[in-house]
């Protein structure tokens, strides 16, 4: 039976600011049995662009990963937004644009966020990472709204023993990141991350996951200035793979 | 109304430090949020009867003139006289002539976000006519000299303590805070307004092609006495509230309540039908409907039509994460929230509201509680989109995206870029990794800490370990 | 160039080349859309909803018990024995029942109004009334009691098909349609329901037959 080629697409976060969730990517994906290639000259999906109203921009990059990906079977991120951007709105970008929206869509139909592409394609059976201790969970807003992300995480979760997952209240309201949002409307963006620390600490979790990096360092900011030093704050990706939740 | 959107981000800053005002706003979750889920379930085939409204309203909208011709004629056989405005200034001068016209002088009003589009209030007190609030959030609103912060509960904002301060100055009665005392008290006030008065204003939920029909949706009765009771009867409503059958209406009434207050339907629902009939003892006279462009019709026939689709519900800014910790007095106009963040730029100009489509993190909750599948951050995007083609964003923020853009597509600089800045952060974020401070983003770094990158780019380490 | 006309041109301008659709036409077909699954027994599917919405209940056998059935209601709640009704109710036996009533519109000091009602519409426990000469609006909104009659045989599943029992029995709409679900009621301040509004404080629908 032929490997599946996935192209691993770690995003330009998990590039610049936590390789370990890459890697940890890249660990899931092997342990799956896939045959994982890593495009070299991979940067950015295009989605600060595309949110911020610079469409030509968002285009050019899109056409990049268009061609980058071209021979891989799917293409899997550790990022919902990531995964939203070319599996919803590239196809969206190009509507009027007839020579390329058809590979586009072809683009968008191999594309996968992590979790769901372990649970529903490559079918993971075996956990790799260890982990032991209690979490809760953070659903992230593109991969819960536009890629369906919420039972899958769950569903890996609970395969493993020593893993207490306690769920917060309201999980699946926005963190406040959205992008330069958290910049630009700080105040409204800290508050909307106070509030899902006060949801986090009221579990009593050890660590908060989620399967955005954005997300997670959004939340561990306002932790941290909240003086909360010792919830860690994990890619679902991190636990899944990890030396207890620790992946190099 | 007086647009003041140009002040939002001020104005949010402000609203989040009002504790008085976000004790209110949690009111919104239990009721609102959990109101609307729990009348949702109650329909098995939710999802179908939301895809028949909406292709309802789409029908309408892409044919919006022959429908409003529809309505016209039959409003009119039936002794309606029907009139159009383009602006907000000609709403205000058609009633303002009704009220000379037939010699009135005394208007009971139920709600009517349109007329706050126009400050109808104003202008007609301003020609010496005496205007009631009858909604008791209106009402409160009149007393308070305040703009609404919701579309559907208008003084989401107060406290019973804030709104029993308000009627022991105003009524000269003891202060009560107990709630059903002050509607009590509410009705005493208002109802020898309602006998009194000779001219009653309107909105129009919908307006029914089929019959000429107006249609409101109340729960106080105040809409069915105002309606009812004056001789003259002036509902005002947007071009694109037409709907086409009475079939169509009942389809939308199924969802509109339940999106907005979380009932099955509201306590009141009055479909209103030409003048008093011969014989009858209670009726209006006259009867004008006055249908209001407005900015509307521009909409059509562009990437923001489906706006059109709205039927002010309120469901989007009751789950909008950003609205439920800043209220509605924010947003600067008559709408605020989602459908306010794409309504005021498009009907008050862009450069008037610059920050609303911006202040929104695409969490995409309005969409997906919108009762007709109104795409609200794809619209917002668009305005963003215009924002950026009209040139009317900050020069730093167009450089800032223009530089990324530029290494995102040339790998080699992009590679180099990254893999400085991932060291130097590192390296001057100290033994605590991460930043108290950081410039260019004091945004984030004002209420939370900047983790440090790790220190090595994954391009980096990658390639270091697997070299191809 | 009239309002009437910018605005019809500028919508006109924004369909395009598309054609407009035959609206007379598309309006002539009266299609409905989903209605949600309903239990077959609409007298109790309407009571559980109208109770539900706070509307209290009643069941009569045949009309002449009415006037009882509401002496004893306002009894128990300590309710003037007084109040006007529709024309057509003022023939049932009032006196006997110890009740004054008179025939007429409602006037802002009447404390308790009795109606009879068009139609029941089961799916949400809701009134139909139809405005009309012998049937005033007033009676049902201004006093602080509603008393709504409505018989067993007249109350139907859905609002279609109340619209189309509209449409068999009288042809065009009335001046107004009212359709009523319990009293009225506010939630403005801080959300919290309280009955009682600027309409009726309590609603008895007596079911006859």
């Amino acid at each position: 039976m032929t490997r599946m080629r996935v192209g691993l697409f770690v995003t330009c976060l998990v590039d610049l600011m936590r390789p370990s969730i890459g890697f940890a990517a890249l660990r899931l994906l092997e342990a799956a049995g896939c045959e994982v290639v890593v495009p070299p000259a991979q940067t950015c999906c295009g989605q600060p662009g595309y949110n911020s109203g610079d469409q030509k921009a968002a285009k050019a990059l899109a056409l990049k990963v268009l061609q980058e990906f071209d021979g891989c079977d799917y293409v899997v991120l550790p990022s919902g937004s990531c995964a939203g951007m070319i599996r919803v709105h590239y196809p969206a970008l190009f509507k009027d644009d007839p020579v390329v929206i058809e590979s586009i869509k072809r683009l968008s139909a191999r594309t996968y966020e992590l979790t769901d592409f372990l649970v529903n394609v490559a079918k993971l059976q075996n956990i790799p990472g260890n982990y032991s201790g209690s979490l809760t969970y953070h659903d992230s807003c593109s991969g819960l709204r536009e890629m369906g992300v919420q039972a899958q995480p769950r569903a890996l979760l609970a395969r493993m023993p020593d893993v207490k997952l306690t769920e917060m209240r309201e999980s699946t309201t926005c963190c406040g990141f959205g992008g330069t949002f958290s910049v630009k409307f700080g105040e409204i963006s800290t508050r909307m991350a106070d509030n899902k620390c006060e949801h986090i600490a009221q579990t009593g979790a050890g660590a908060i996951v989620a399967g955005d990096l954005g997300c997670l360092m959004n939340i561990e900011g306002r932790l941290r200035r909240r003086g909360d030093l010792d919830t860690r704050v994990l890619h679902i990706a991190e636990v899944l793979a990890g030396d207890n939740g620790t992946c190099k | 109304m007086q647009v003041t959107a140009m002040h939002f981000k001020r104005k949010a800053g402000e609203n989040l430090r009002n504790e008085k005002l976000q004790k209110a706003l949690e009111k919104l979750q239990t009721k609102f949020v959990d109101g609307r889920a729990a009348a949702i379930a109650e329909l098995p085939n939710f999802e179908e009867i939301r895809d028949a409204a909406t292709d309802i309203r789409d029908k309408v909208i892409r044919n919006l003139d022959r429908y409003l011709l529809r309505f016209e004629q039959e409003a009119t056989a039936r002794g309606a006289v029907v009139h159009w405005a383009e602006t907000a200034d000609e709403v205000n001068r058609i009633v303002v002539e009704i009220a000379h016209q037939h010699g009135l002088h005394k208007v009971v009003k139920s709600k009517s976000m349109v007329s706050e589009e126009c400050g109808l209030n104003d202008a007609l007190e301003s020609q010496g006519l005496d205007v009631l609030e009858t909604d008791l959030g209106e009402y409160i609103l009149q007393l308070a000299h305040e703009p609404p912060s919701h579309i559907v509960a208008p003084v989401v904002h107060k406290s019973k303590e804030e709104i029993a301060d308000l009627f022991e100055e105003k009524h000269q009665r003891p202060r009560t805070t107990q709630i059903a005392e002050l509607c009590r008290e509410a009705r005493e006030v208002l109802r020898p307004g309602f006998l009194s008065a000779d001219l009653g204003i309107s909105g129009a939920n919908f307006i029914i092609a089929e019959t000429g029909s107006v249609l409101i949706v109340t729960n106080e009765g105040n809409g069915r006495l105002a309606t009812t009771l004056p001789r003259v009867h002036v509902a005002i409503t947007g071009i694109e509230k037409v709907v086409p059958t009475l079939e169509d209406v009942s389809t939308l009434l199924r969802l509109l309540p339940r999106s907005a207050t979380g009932q099955s339907i509201t306590n009141y629902v009055s479909v209103l039908t030409g003048t008093k009939e011969r014989g009858e003892s209670d009726g209006p006279e006259h009867f004008h409907i006055i249908l209001l462009d407005n900015g509307r019709s521009k909409l059509l026939g562009t990437e923001l039509q489906p706006m059109l689709r709205c039927i002010r519900c309120g469901a989007c800014m009751n789950h909008c994460p950003v609205y439920q910790n800043i209220g509605g007095h924010a947003y600067g106009w008559v709408y605020p929230g989602p459908m306010g963040s794409v309504l005021t730029p498009s009907f008050v100009g862009l450069e008037n509201a610059l920050d609303l489509p911006n202040a929104s993190t695409f969490c995409g909750e309005c969409a997906v509680v919108c009762p007709v599948k109104i795409p609200l951050p794809d619209l917002l995007r668009h305005l963003r989109t215009r924002q950026v083609e009209r040139q009317l964003r900050p020069w730093q923020e167009r450089a800032a995206l223009r530089l990324w853009a530029w290494m995102a597509q040339r790998p080699a600089v992009y590679a180099l870029g990254t893999r400085l800045a991932a060291r130097l952060l590192r390296v001057f974020s100290g033994s605590a990794k991460r930043f108290h401070y950081l410039p260019g983003v004091t945004g984030w770094t004002s209420g939370r800490d900047m983790p440090a990158p790790a220190g090595r780019t994954f391009r980096d380490l990658y390639q270091s370990r697997r070299p191809s | 160039m009239s309002a009437r006309e910018n605005i019809l041109a500028r919508i006109g301008k924004a369909r395009g080349p598309a054609a407009a659709v035959d609206v007379d036409l598309a309006i002539r077909r009266h299609q409905r859309g989903p209605i949600p699954p309903l239990e077959n027994d609409l007298v109790k599917l309407f009571s559980e909803r109208a109770i539900k919405l706070a509307s209290d209940l009643a069941q009569a056998g045949t009309v002449a018990e009415v006037p009882n059935l509401i002496a004893r209601y306002l009894r128990e709640r300590d309710l003037p024995m007084k109040g006007v009704c529709w024309p057509a109710m003022a023939p049932l036996d009032w006196r006997g029942a110890g009740i004054e009533i008179e025939a007429r519109a409602a006037r802002g000091d009447d404390l308790v109004g009795v109606t009879g009602a068009f139609l029941g519409i089961a799916e949400t426990g809701t009134l139909m009334l139809l405005s009309g000469a012998q049937t005033p609006a007033t009676v049902s909104l201004l006093p602080e009691t509603h008393i709504a009659v409505v018989e067993a045989g007249r109350i139907v599943a859905t609002m279609e098909q109340a619209w189309d029992r509209l449409r068999v029995e009288r042809g065009a709409l009335p001046r107004a349609v009212n359709f009523i679900s319990g009293p009225s009621r506010t939630a403005d301040i801080e959300q919290t329901v309280t009955l009682g509004a600027h309409g009726p404080y309590r609603v008895l629908i007596i079911i006859v037959g």
